[in-house]
């Protein structure tokens, strides 16, 4: 109420000519006044002096006296001083006893005024007055108007102790200074002047209006001691941020408007203010932005008034739920990060494991060989600081997509599966759910070996069937051949091999030859190009012949043998995982006859991982050495007999010329003969 | 059948020298493996499978390497196998690494140990630069001669390092250096008049071993004329003096001449209905009549790679039916 009335009054004066000096005050600290009125006021001018010192004309007296301003009074200049001394007709002492105005009445200076202790209200606005002077004796003065003179500073104001009023506004005061006695000041008006800083105000605890707009102030500080405070006005300044607000008690209205603030947290100390209920930020930075309003009002609930608006329900209700989604947000993108982090830091461990087991890293630390791959608790000494504890899954479904532990990393992101370290491959046996599985498209493989991957691509083919896209980095790809294991796949789409750890792909025919063993997919791309016609034509003029040879030259029952072993392989793989479903191996069983269905020339180039070809090798051993055997003792027996044939053949001609010879003696006598036969007929007998 | 030095050799050296056993064992072990599958159609029809792959050359596809190392035959079929398959890649004039070779042997062989490949390649580029580009014919050839004659090729190795060192006071004064010292140990390969032995030296020693390895060593007349081409000669001199002799090469039988390196026309046209397959050519119905009547003209067009295959046999019966024109209109 108070400011209203008020302002209208110092600013504008110009409104006051016509009705004269129409001051009307309304002040509830000025118990002895309701109403001050200065109605007509007459100015009469004593002719007996003809000069004053000062830019007092006597030409310009009339011309005041014309537009009838001032006071009924009497300027006399006195022959001692230098200042005009004020003298008012005894009828005008006794009607206006307390107010005196002496506006526009271009004094450059105070004048001395006798005889007028009593007085409460002295006007001086619209002068040219450059120092406050002569006023010390009004000691009972309660309001004082400078608006709109030159003071340069504030200053002899020392005695009135009584002062409640102190307009000042429109001067060219620098600092804010000698108010140290003004103890019951009640409204401070220094609006329009050239201060920087506000200062030496702490002590005026029953300040209610402090107006400061206008000036040169960079930062609003130091407001500690005005308890009373009510209204704190701050406009067109050059203020960036704000301070010690939240140390006013009764701070209601605080009107920063056309200022230099672009951040909340300058004026951060607002929030802390529980009395502020009208604030008004127009023309600053701040009320440019998109979060302005909300984050206000979000930050100040008290609000009332924002910017002379009347702040709503509805937009409190607004800022609440904008605030609220800001705070999910972050806390959101908080959690991602930290998230991020951990990946990061995993897949580092994982790709120092790696290195190590490559034996690409010289381990200094430990004296560990460098193929480690059992103890990832003996890495954690040499890994920085960054050892993740273990995590359990996140909480909710299985199926939140990411699993970080020390030594692997399983992430889903929409449709790419992530696996990073050999030990992520078990989270393929894990229960993903139907749609997530679904969903993936792309599988990815880093820092795990090939050989590995191959045992779980069976797993790979029934979890994730719509698997399209196979990505492998690190992975030790070294021979052709290996692509032969990517053939037990339902399809591949695209393929794409990192130079990274493959060093397969610095073969110039590698690309041939997966599109020429992997035909029946129809590959798409590899490694980010499209695969052409003539790409496809290449790889079978390249390799075509091998696939001839491979299916029609080989004896039938290497062919048999050859395909029985890839079947028996796949089966091994998913017996040892998934038990005994019968339903799930006949289906593997329909699909490995529907593949080699398709490409029977090729069926029979197979990959078999370095562990299981070495345990096949040693079972051939063993049977080589029973077949050894049993050769051995066959060729025993054949040489023998051979020997005992030879040695007929040797004898023979000589056996049965003695037999010959033999039979022939016998029969040479016919009749010693015949006896000798009935003789061996009778013996027998 | 009853010649004398047949029955000369006791019965064991006999089988030994044609290896019988080699393959009796092995088909027997083949049997074990795959008893189950074999009961179904009967042992008999087992063996004549396995002894026709065995005359074929077929028997070492995808066999472990003990097995493809253990005979002559073996090593031939395996070189042979080896050359049909990759043929291809060598006509398409590609120039692979020794590791990309390798890569290829491992296909028809999991195990193939990787220090024959590097001795092989180790010869075309003359123990230089081992990660230089080799051309296939090349490489085969060399590869052959390492392969075929290993274990002869260690005894060279170890005679010529012997010779080398100079081991033989014999061997130390050359009358044809300048210098009249003989040098302890050079590093082989270096490219230097003074740098190998003497080859007639050479040849002495390397008598002995004719002995020895009875069963896989070159012809010793073709390596006397190997040897008798040159004065001087260092190990790897002499291997690719070996790889490139074609007596050598007729002798082992399993390879064609070098000129002849990329021509099989059996192969070809298996090839061509092979590529005639491939989904998504077009005009495929089309091809095929033109498939054949290109097959019976010798030799078969080699169409250019990079551009798809019915283009070509177009212009081929384009321009073949305009010259029966022009014959036909000018009678």
């Amino acid at each position: 109420m108070i400011p209203g009335k008020y302002r209208s009054v110092s600013g504008r004066a110009a409104n006051n000519v016509n009705c004269g000096l129409h001051l009307v005050i309304q002040t509830s600290s000025l118990p002895e006044k309701s109403k001050v009125r200065l109605t007509k006021v007459e100015f009469r001018l004593n002719k007996e002096t003809s000069s004053f010192p000062g830019r007092l004309l006597q030409h310009d007296l009339e011309r005041n006296y014309s537009s009838r301003q001032g006071d009924h009074v009497n300027l006399v200049s006195s022959s001692m001083s230098s200042f005009p001394i004020l003298q008012r007709s005894s009828e005008e002492k006794i009607l206006y006893s307390d107010r005196l105005t002496l506006e526009r009445q271009k004094l450059t200076v105070c004048p001395i005024i006798d005889g007028e202790e009593h007085l409460r209200l002295l006007n001086f606005q619209h002068n040219f007055i450059t120092r406050i002077q002569n006023i010390s004796n009004l000691q009972r003065l309660i309001f004082l108007d400078l608006y709109d003179n030159q003071i340069e500073e504030i200053s002899g104001l020392s005695t009135l102790r009584s002062l409640r009023v102190l307009l000042l506004g429109k001067n060219r005061i620098r600092k804010i200074s000698n108010l140290e006695t003004l103890k019951s000041l009640d409204v401070l008006d220094l609006h329009g002047n050239q201060i920087t800083k506000i200062e030496n105000v702490n002590h005026l605890c029953d300040l209610r209006v402090l107006n400061l707009a206008r000036n040169l102030l960079g930062h609003v500080d130091n407001l500690k001691g005005l308890d009373s405070l009510a209204e704190l006005n701050l406009r067109h300044n050059q203020i960036t941020f704000v301070r010690d607000v939240d140390n006013l008690p009764c701070l209601q209205r605080l009107f920063l408007s056309f200022n230099n603030i672009s951040s909340f947290d300058s004026v951060s100390c607002l929030a802390e203010s529980t009395s502020l209920s009208d604030i008004s930020f127009d023309g600053n930075p701040i009320a440019q932005e998109s979060w302005y309003k909300h984050t206000v009002l979000q930050n100040m609930t008290q609000l009332r008034q924002l910017d002379m608006k009347r702040v709503t329900e509805e937009e409190r209700r607004m800022a609440s739920v904008v605030a609220k989604k800001e705070e999910e947000k972050k806390r959101e993108s908080h959690k991602q990060s930290l998230l991020k982090e951990k990946k990061r830091l995993t897949i580092n461990n994982v790709a120092r494991k790696w290195d190590l087991q490559q034996n690409r890293v010289v381990n200094t630390l430990t004296s560990q060989d460098g193929k480690d791959s059992d103890s990832p608790s003996q890495d954690t000494p040499q890994i920085e600081g960054s050892a993740v504890s273990t995590f359990t899954e996140e909480t909710g479904s299985v199926d939140s997509g990411l699993t970080v532990t020390d030594t692997h990393l399983v992430e889903v992101d929409g449709d790419t599966l992530s696996l990073y370290g050999s030990g992520a491959l078990e989270s393929l046996d894990r229960n993903w759910s139907a749609q997530t599985a679904g969903m993936v498209t792309t599988v990815s493989f880093t820092f795990i070996e090939f050989d590995e991957i191959v045992q779980v691509l069976p797993k790979l083919k029934l979890k994730f069937p719509n698997s399209l896209h196979l990505k492998f980095k690190e992975t030790n790809l070294v021979m052709l051949q290996q692509f032969n294991a990517l053939a037990q796949l339902r399809r591949v789409d695209q393929l794409t091999i990192d130079p990274q750890g493959n060093p397969v792909v610095n073969f110039t025919l590698w690309k041939y030859y997966v599109l020429f063993r992997l035909s029946h997919f129809s590959m798409q791309k590899i490694n980010g190009t499209e695969v052409t016609q003539n790409d496809m034509i290449m790889a079978e003029r390249l390799f075509g012949i091998l696939a001839h040879v491979a299916s029609s030259e080989l004896p039938p029952y290497r062919m048999i043998s050859i395909l029985g072993d890839a079947r028996k392989k796949q089966f091994r793989y998913l017996l040892e995982t998934k038990g005994k479903k019968p339903g799930i191996i006949s289906e593997e069983n329909n699909d490995s006859r529907r593949l080699t269905g398709e490409n029977t020339n090729r069926a029979t180039l197979n990959y078999t991982t370095r562990e299981f070809y070495n345990e096949k090798l040693e079972e051939i051993k063993e049977k080589n050495k029973f077949c050894k055997m049993y050769i051995e003792d066959l060729v025993k027996e054949a040489t023998e007999i051979n020997m005992k044939n030879e040695a007929l053949h040797k004898l023979w001609p000589q056996m049965f010329i003695e037999l010959v010879r033999d039979a022939v003696i016998e029969i040479r006598n016919k009749n010693s003969y015949m006896k000798l036969c009935l003789q061996q007929i009778t013996d027998q007998k | 059948m009853l010649s004398p030095e047949r029955l000369a050799l006791p019965d064991y050296e006999y089988l030994a020298q044609r290896h019988v056993l080699t393959y009796m064992e092995d088909a027997v072990c083949q049997l074990l493996e795959n008893k189950e599958d074999i009961n179904q159609y009967g042992i008999a029809r087992f063996f004549t499978e396995y002894f026709n792959s065995v005359c074929q050359g077929t028997h070492v596809l995808f066999r472990e390497f003990s097995f493809i190392q253990a005979t002559p035959h073996n090593r031939a079929s395996f070189l042979r196998a080896f050359w049909r398959c990759f043929r291809t890649v060598g006509k398409n004039g590609d120039l692979l690494t020794m590791k990309e070779y390798h890569c290829l042997l491992q296909l028809l062989c999991p195990d193939f140990p990787l220090e024959l490949t590097q001795k092989a390649a180790r010869i075309v580029l003359m123990d230089d630069a081992m990660d230089c580009l080799m051309s296939f014919s090349d490489f085969l050839f060399a590869f052959q001669i390492q392969f075929y004659y290993s274990e002869f090729l260690e005894s060279v190795a170890a005679i010529y390092q012997d010779l080398l060192s100079g081991k033989n006071p014999n061997t130390v004064i050359v009358p044809t250096s300048s210098s009249g010292q003989h040098r302890q140990r050079p590093a082989l390969g270096e490219a230097s008049l003074l740098e190998g032995v003497e080859a007639s030296l050479f040849y002495q020693r390397l008598e002995n071993l004719w002995d020895r390895h009875k069963y896989s060593c070159p012809p010793p007349a073709l390596v006397k004329e190997v040897l008798s081409n040159v004065q001087r000669l260092t190990f790897y001199g002499f291997l690719v003096a070996l790889s490139r002799h074609h007596g050598i090469n007729q002798a082992l039988g399993a390879l064609p001449d070098k000129g002849d390196l990329m021509h099989d026309p059996a192969m070809d046209e298996e090839l061509e209905r092979l590529l005639a397959q491939v989904p998504g050519l077009v005009n495929s119905v089309t091809a095929n009549p033109e498939a054949s009547y290109l097959s019976s003209r010798t030799p078969p067009r080699v169409a250019s790679p990079w551009r798809p295959l019915h283009h070509t046999r177009k212009v081929d019966a384009e321009s073949d039916g305009s010259t029966e024109e022009t014959d036909e209109s000018e009678t």
